[in-house]
């Protein structure tokens, strides 16, 4: 959000302020004291810090205290930045110093100068609103100047009687008036006056004895020349210009609200709410409101070698397995939040037909699943739950789960299975197809499939006992 | 721009007026005297509100007139460069526009009245856009800028423009 206002100061600096040199300085240049450039250096420092003391800002720049000052107080009567001085004890300034410890930027050294009995400090920090402001007056006026001039606006008209070559000028108008007609006629023989401009236009390049009248025109193609430059020169300033145009202002506050604010800030990114915030604000303090906060995007479905193992965990999640500890007796739960093993087997009708399945969807799976770190993870987390249904089913004294009992994998390729026995279910349109209904959870409809409900009955109370023993 | 300001004058008062009145016939003289003349260095005297102190009177040889140093209150009015006025056109002619202030004369030549308005002649002299809808003419109301003046002893005159924005006329006549 600070990004184009300070690309704004940036340029403005570049646009207006690079030949600046430090008023005051009658001696004559030398290599040394030609400081120009300095405005545009301090500008620049300036859009990446907030609040600043004036003496931290210096020592960081390596200039001289004075020169700083002289360049802060020429950019506060520009009004672009805004300063604050106050008189205060070590303790003030050790305010300031965790208020900037806890911003992201201006973590410089300020250690050491604590020990300040009783001194004036300055602050200052960019007024980007007003900024803003100023530059577009700034520009407005530039324009608004070459214009007038070149359209002679705020010129005054010039006359001169045609008999007698006597000039005359607007200011004397009154005197000018005849009421024998609308013209101005000249007070020293009634000749009648002409617009002295026009006339000269007219004779162009005629005995050219007037300079004045070159010059005049030389002007124009100068002022002609600088409005274009200007448009050119200033197109990226202009263009910022619109594009901040309706974007919110940074607004730090005053030093004192936002020294209030950084230190807030800092502690609660500590976990800190009370007490010296000091020794805790380290490096890492929190970013303030504008200095942007940190995004971070995971992007879950994204990566191109997406295995099988991936989408059939997406496919599955409408029904959420539950972890084991999570299901008691007194619950309603379909075979597919409980893992669906037992299903599997049921559709297969043999243990060894599904522990083939079972390896050769491994194999596919694992594939596909080194690509992907996410998808070992989710491998390992289906593993540990598999294991665990397990565990169950073995203490249900269930003989077909021995085989995949210890395949850490196998889980994935469990909901593979699970996915590929619903399809079957649709090709063969038997009695299974009510499986995927039972699924969705009424109890009624469990009861009514026969095979089923008496080793889910029988899986509920062996589940409870397993969990009692 | 209006000031009010405190301003000495000897006024010269015929014997005759001496007596019991003496002091109102000073006020009144006096107000008869500034009242609507112009000083180039504080502008046109608009009005007297008030006496600070009548000094003590001088008896001039020969005549019997005496003098006194009178010190009053009063309202002036200094057009300025750069100020805008409200004024009303009093003549219109093709090289521009003569208006009045309040007591200062005001001319607006022809090139610093819009591009886009005419100067057309006739009975009603005036200066009118192509569509008609703008129209400068006697007694128009026309808001200008102040962009020069000249001030002799006796004597402020100005020149505005009205090729700005927001200035120009600011009622129609013709509507009225
Ligand atoms: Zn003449």
């Amino acid at each position: 959000m600070i990004e184009p206002y300070n690309k704004l100061v940036k340029l403005a600096a570049r646009a207006f302020y690079d030949d600046l040199t430090s008023k005051g300085d009658n001696q004559p240049k030398t290599g040394r004291s030609d400081n120009r450039g300095i405005a545009v250096v301090v500008l620049d420092a300036l859009t990446r810090r907030q609040w600043v003391r004036e003496e931290d800002l210096a020592k960081d720049l390596k200039l001289h205290t004075k020169q700083l000052r002289r360049t802060l107080r020429f950019f506060e009567e520009e009004k672009i930045i805004t300063r604050d001085h106050r008189r205060e004890t070590a303790k003030g300034a050790k305010i300031y110093s965790a208020a900037v410890a806890a911003t992201a930027d201006a973590a410089t050294g300020k250690e050491g100068e604590e020990k300040v009995k009783l001194h004036t400090h300055s602050y200052c920090c960019l007024d980007y609103a007003q900024i803003y402001d100023v530059v577009r007056y700034r520009l407005h006026r530039m324009k608004h100047k070459l214009k007038d001039e070149l359209e002679n606006k705020n010129t005054v008209q010039e006359y001169i009687c045609i008999n007698c070559g006597k000039r005359y000028n607007a200011l004397d108008a009154l005197r000018l008036i005849s009421f024998e007609d609308e013209d101005f006629h000249c007070e020293r023989c009634n000749g009648k006056l002409e617009v002295e401009s026009d006339k000269f236009a007219a004779q162009d390049g005629g005995d050219g004895g007037d300079g004045d009248e070159n010059a005049r025109r030389r002007r124009r193609e100068k002022l002609k020349d600088m409005l274009q430059k200007m448009e050119v020169q200033l197109k990226p300033l202009i263009d910022q210009l619109g594009r901040v145009k309706d974007l919110p202002v940074p607004e730090f506050g005053t030093l004192q609200a936002w020294e209030a604010r950084a230190s807030a800030a800092g502690r609660a990114a500590n976990g800190e709410n009370s007490g010296d915030s000091k020794s805790h604000l380290g490096y890492n303090g929190a970013p303030m409101p504008y200095s942007g906060d940190t995004k971070v995007i995971v992007d879950f479905n994204g990566t191109e070698g997406k295995g099988e193992g991936v989408k059939s965990e997406t496919d599955s999640t409408s029904l959420k397995v539950l972890p084991p500890w999570m299901i008691t007796s007194g619950m309603n739960l379909t075979k597919e939040q409980r893992g669906e093993v037992k299903q599997e087997i049921k559709m297969d009708g043999t243990s060894t037909s599904t522990a083939a399945q079972y390896t050769d969807e491994k194999k596919s799976t694992i594939v596909h699943d080194d690509k992907n770190i996410q998808d070992e993870y989710i491998k390992a987390y289906y593993a540990a739950l598999l294991k665990k249904q397990h565990e169950m089913e073995e203490a249900a004294k269930n003989p077909q789960d021995g085989n995949g009992a210890d395949d850490p994998s196998s889980s994935t390729s469990n909901r593979q299975v699970g996915i590929k026995t619903k399809r079957e279910e649709d090709d063969d349109g038997t009695e299974w197809e009510e499986a995927p209904v039972r699924g969705n959870g009424g109890y009624k409809v469990d009861l009514n499939v026969e095979a089923v409900a008496p080793a889910e009955d029988e899986d509920d109370e062996d589940d409870v006992d397993w969990e009692e023993g | 721009m209006f000031f009010h300001i405190v301003l000495e004058r000897n006024m010269q008062l015929h014997p005759r007026y001496f007596g019991r009145n003496l002091r109102d016939n000073l006020v009144s003289k006096l107000m008869k005297d500034v009242e609507g003349t112009c000083s180039g260095r504080h502008g046109f005297v608009v009005a007297v509100t008030g006496i600070e102190n009548v000094g003590k009177g001088i008896i001039r040889d020969g005549t019997g007139f005496v003098t006194f140093p009178v010190k009053y209150q009063c309202v002036v009015f200094r057009p300025f460069k750069g100020e805008i006025l409200e004024s009303v056109v009093t003549m219109v002619n093709k090289m521009g526009f003569f208006a009045e202030a309040g007591p200062v004369q005001v001319f607006v030549s022809n090139h610093l009245i819009p591009d886009d308005m005419e100067f057309q002649s006739g009975d009603m002299p005036n200066y009118t856009t192509s569509d008609g809808s703008v129209k400068i003419q006697k007694d128009s109301e026309v808001r200008l800028k102040i962009i020069g003046t000249r001030v002799d002893a006796t004597e402020i005159f100005c020149i505005g423009t009205i090729k700005d924005d927001f200035l120009g006329v600011i009622n129609d006549p013709a509507a009225v």
